[in-house]
């Protein structure tokens, strides 16, 4: 057994299921609320990606920052967050809001099509040319945890460490605050909820406000990590945090965050043994089919997900 | 029922109908044969302007630019670029290619930049007479058996990139153990293949990966690099996909180099702390010769930093604009007459000695030149 291997790939698959289960919380908690699945979440990641390349490039840049790095990097998750906040909030009053009365399938549409408008948009702002974080030069990849086979860079704790603390705030924000209790109610039956004296369209903007600043963190989060972004990084981040969501029992809070480490794993460990596995008859190019085949899987034996509860419907 | 079935299928076939006259009226080979009025004639440019490697099309266009001005201005000419981005993609570079062969104005394209464009519009631009000149597609079926009649480039290729690759890493970095990679496109594919091939060979334990063209993170792939592999040879267009493998390779304490092939080359883009390139091209920094084309060009460009692809472009650029001109010796010209020049090409290279065309297209002769790089500078390996 190649240790050194196996550490390795478990460090890369939980630095990218905390990515994912940052994505996953978004969807999560829009369903939850609304039992609609946002699309375009994963364009919104893409659109925080952006803020902070451009929170980077304002403040002087990887090679000549003008605050410290680590101010910096806060400072871009900020941004990020804010930005991805109100577009969040955007997308709901102008695309969901109208269609709340309509039919499933309507803002199924709505959201592909905000899906696409995001990325059109961000294509025609900065192009298509891959943009660079740069993050290597901000901070040197030897600077980390070195400690018999495991290798990590310190931008991967910090990115690790940053989607728990965020994972936890958002738990402890739904589970102990009056807003979380709002959201949890709003989430159990919406008509009550309003009955009972809750404003439900304020609880709503602030779920999306919640979901989409996570999503605008977890954008600058890939940056730092992978280096580069570009205007279709979206739509990848998007169906693996989805993937993610209903794995881990979509509307789910820890759910997703069990999923989103589960399909990071599993990502990371089919890229480094599905040749083994296969005898050489798979490469590294299929990772992608294992984490889509444990979605069908999940759909066909247990479509709840992992910490999901069975939906059970009066007839 | 039946009536709306008979309606439906009456519908299906005017719209083939329609589809079908649309399609006939934009491959017409009309343009081959039409006579163009010298005074008002234009180059074609095709290559990725955005996506993944606009910062390649970028660098070519501007230095096609530029050489379209000094040319004009040496000459007393008056060529005009209409430019075409296939953003890397096949389907896109497709959709360009019709463009420039519908417009009557364009007497010579300049690409595909890239060998997946050449493959998509080789055949249209052929049977629109109309020459295409890359400066940079190095796919080996290209030119084998003459696929493409119309198409030339001015850079050697794979058959020439993969033994070169081979010998070097093999004899003067002396590898064992090797991972080639590829990105999963029609460049990549077959010169990792090569390369691959070509080291086991030579007795050297090769490992394939394979990664998507747009991928950013390689850490996974990284974890399966052994720590007794000296060398990663990866096939990319991406210059920043090599930097990236090369500082996840030294995130997890991996000592093997990083060789990127000729997508890779970027000072800007690819800048490891120690690695190797190939590319078809001498990069004119390292020229002295070429001092004062370069300050011309800085001039021009505003200090626009560039490699190796912007002047075999430029290179491109002359070869078409020489041939338009001699086929408008009497005021007219044809598409044709502009191929039949192109074909016959005589002219002094950028890089030194004459640069001609073989019957295949392939320029004479030719060789892949190799840099090594040290804390992101570039140096020839002698």
């Amino acid at each position: 057994m190649d240790w050194e291997k196996l550490v390795q790939l478990a460090v890369n698959g939980l630095t990218l299921g905390s990515v994912y289960a940052l994505v996953a919380l978004g969807f999560s908690m829009v369903y939850g609320i609304l039992k609609l699945l946002n699309l375009a979440h994963g364009d919104v990641l893409m659109v925080g990606a952006f803020i902070g390349w451009g929170m980077l490039g304002f403040l002087g840049g990887a090679q000549d920052p003008s605050v410290g790095v680590w101010l910096l990097i806060v400072l871009m998750v900020l941004a990020a967050m804010v930005g991805c906040g109100f577009l969040g909030v955007a997308i709901e009053r102008f695309a969901y809001r109208p269609l709340r009365r309509a039919p499933r399938i309507a803002p199924l549409i709505s959201a592909l099509g905000v899906s696409f408008f995001i990325q059109n948009s961000v294509l025609l702002l900065y192009g298509a040319n891959f943009r660079s974080y740069e993050s290597f030069d901000l901070v040197d990849v030897e600077v980390g945890i070195h400690w018999g086979p495991l290798n990590v860079w310190i931008l991967r704790v910090v990115v690790f460490a940053a989607a728990l603390a965020m994972m936890l705030g958002l738990w402890l924000l739904v589970t102990r605050t009056k807003l979380g209790k709002a959201m949890r109610a709003t989430a159990f039956d919406r008509e009550a909820a309003a009955m009972m004296g809750i404003d439900v369209d304020r609880v709503i903007v602030k779920t999306f406000f919640i979901g989409s600043a996570l999503a605008g963190a977890a954008g600058v989060l890939v940056g730092l990590i992978f280096g580069s972004i570009n205007h279709f990084m979206g739509f990848g981040y998007g169906l693996k945090g989805f993937t993610a969501a209903v794995v881990g029992g979509i509307g789910s809070i820890p759910g997703a965050m069990l999923g989103g480490m589960l399909i990071g794993l599993a990502e990371a460990m089919s890229v480094g043994y599905i040749e083994d596995f296969t005898f050489g008859r798979l490469g590294s190019a299929f990772s992608d089919l294992v984490v889509f085949l444990i979605l069908i899987v999940f759909m066909l034996v247990r479509p709840q997900g992992i910490l999901g509860k069975r939906e059970v419907k009066k007839v | 029922m039946r009536k709306g079935l008979i309606a439906a299928v009456l519908a299906v076939v005017a719209s083939a109908m329609v589809v079908t006259a649309a399609v006939a009226k934009t491959s017409a080979p009309a343009a081959s044969a039409q006579v163009a009025e010298c005074t008002n004639v234009s180059l074609g440019f095709l290559g990725p302007l955005t996506g993944p490697a606009g910062f390649l099309g970028q660098e070519q266009l501007s230095w096609l630019k530029f050489g379209a001005q000094k040319y004009n201005k040496a000459r007393g000419t008056k060529f005009s670029l209409v430019e075409g981005d296939t953003q890397l993609k096949a389907p896109v570079a497709l959709t360009v290619g019709r463009k420039l062969a519908s417009d009557k104005k364009v007497m010579a394209v300049i690409g595909g930049s890239e060998s997946q464009a050449v493959r998509v519009t080789g055949k249209l631009f052929a049977k629109n007479a109309l020459a295409s000149i890359s400066g940079s597609a190095t796919a080996i079926d290209l030119t084998k058996g003459r696929p493409y009649k119309t198409f030339f480039r001015v850079v050697p290729n794979d058959g020439i990139q993969g033994p070169t690759v081979v010998r070097f890493v093999s004899q003067n970095l002396k590898a064992k153990n090797v991972v080639v990679i590829d990105s999963q496109d029609d460049y990549s594919l077959p010169l990792a293949k090569a390369i691959a091939n070509g080291l086991k060979k030579r007795g050297v334990n090769v490992s394939r990966e394979s990664v998507a063209a747009d991928d950013t993170d390689f850490s996974s792939i990284v974890a399966n690099v052994g720590s007794n592999v000296n060398v990663v040879v990866f096939a990319t267009q991406v210059a920043t996909a090599a930097n990236t493998l090369s500082n996840q390779l030294r995130e997890q304490g991996k000592k093997a180099l990083v060789f990127g092939t000729d997508g890779a080359y970027s000072p800007s883009q690819y800048k490891p702390r120690n690695g190797y390139v190939s590319v078809f091209a001498p990069d004119l920094h390292f020229d002295p010769k070429a001092k004062k084309l370069i300050k011309e060009y800085n001039a021009f460009s505003k200090n626009k930093s560039f490699g190796a692809f912007g002047p075999a472009t430029y290179e491109a650029g002359v070869v078409a604009m020489t041939a338009i001109e001699k086929a408008c010796a009497d005021g007219k010209a044809t598409r044709a007459e502009t191929t039949k020049w192109v074909r016959k090409t005589k002219i002094p290279s950028l890089f030194g000695g004459t640069l001609r065309f073989s019957r295949s297209g392939d320029p004479l002769p030719t060789k892949f030149i190799i840099y090594k790089i040290t804390n992101g500078k570039y140096s020839p390996v002698k």
